[in-house]
């Protein structure tokens, strides 16, 4: 059987899921979000330095995005969080997302 | 008489002034000086008392990397997989955990556990962990990224 044939189909599925899932935020909006929000305790280069708080340089933004709208709605409880989420956006959201997703990364998949 | 004021020294004029009219008023301001002390000074001893306790709460279940790597066959299928997404309830990416700070993990598996943060598969995977399990698995993560696989 010959695979190239259905090769344009495949690659057509991964563009819409790709695009799907693009991060649509807006990295320079993030970025001054961010110095005003998270900065004091994630730090503009998303290596925290406080245990307690994650490192967010090079994490997924729609990980990043999906924990914001659940502390947002009260699904994730943290009460830190809680109170930084409640003052941002949707847009906002995805801002800050799309900046810490673009820092160099710290954080890998690994097994 | 009113006192005398040419040749005095400005301090000395200006105490005048201080204790001629304003004495109803120093009084209240001291005082209120000192509760904002005592408040502030009661806040940060509460503070390090938590801290404290935070921080003997984490060294009380140290973690062994060692033996966290053999506890971690629950998690790569999804977080060792570089681009891997969750499916349901809700489209994305699993998070990369390899790397982050240890203290942080264990406070997000066990939220899981206790339901105060909710994924069907950590909420099932953490109701199996014990304290001991996390520390470990905290450890193994919080190591530098050795390998990745890739989708």
């Amino acid at each position: 059987m010959n695979m190239s044939r259905y090769l344009p189909a495949v690659l057509a599925v991964a563009a819409v899921l790709a695009a799907g899932h693009a991060a649509a935020g807006d990295i320079d909006a993030g970025r001054k979000k961010a110095q005003e929000v998270c900065a004091a305790c994630h730090n503009m280069d998303g290596i925290s330095t406080i245990a307690d708080y994650p490192k967010l340089a090079g994490q997924y933004p729609d990980y990043l995005a999906k924990a914001l709208r659940d502390y947002k709605s009260g699904a994730r409880k943290n009460p830190i969080m809680a109170g930084m989420a409640a003052g941002l956006t949707q847009k906002d959201i995805d801002d800050v997302s799309a900046y810490f997703a673009s820092l160099p990364p710290v954080l890998q998949s690994r097994m | 008489m009113p006192p005398k004021i040419a040749g005095l020294l400005p301090n000395r004029f200006l105490q005048a002034r201080v204790r001629r009219t304003a004495p109803t008023l120093n009084q209240p301001t001291e005082t209120m000086t000192r509760l904002t002390l005592l408040t502030t000074l009661a806040a940060a001893a509460l503070a390090s008392v938590v801290a404290t306790q935070t921080r003997a709460q984490t060294a009380a279940t140290a973690g062994d990397p060692q033996k966290g790597s053999q506890k971690v066959q629950m998690c790569q299928g999804c977080h060792g997989i570089l681009g891997w997404r969750t499916a349901y309830p809700e489209v994305y990416h699993v998070p990369k955990i390899a790397g982050q700070h240890p203290a942080y993990i264990i406070a997000a598996l066990k939220e899981y556990r206790a339901g105060q943060r909710s994924h069907p598969s950590m909420d099932a995977i953490t109701a199996t962990l014990s304290d001991q399990d996390i520390a470990d698995l905290a450890a193994y993560y919080a190591q530098a990224p050795l390998q990745t696989a890739v989708k």
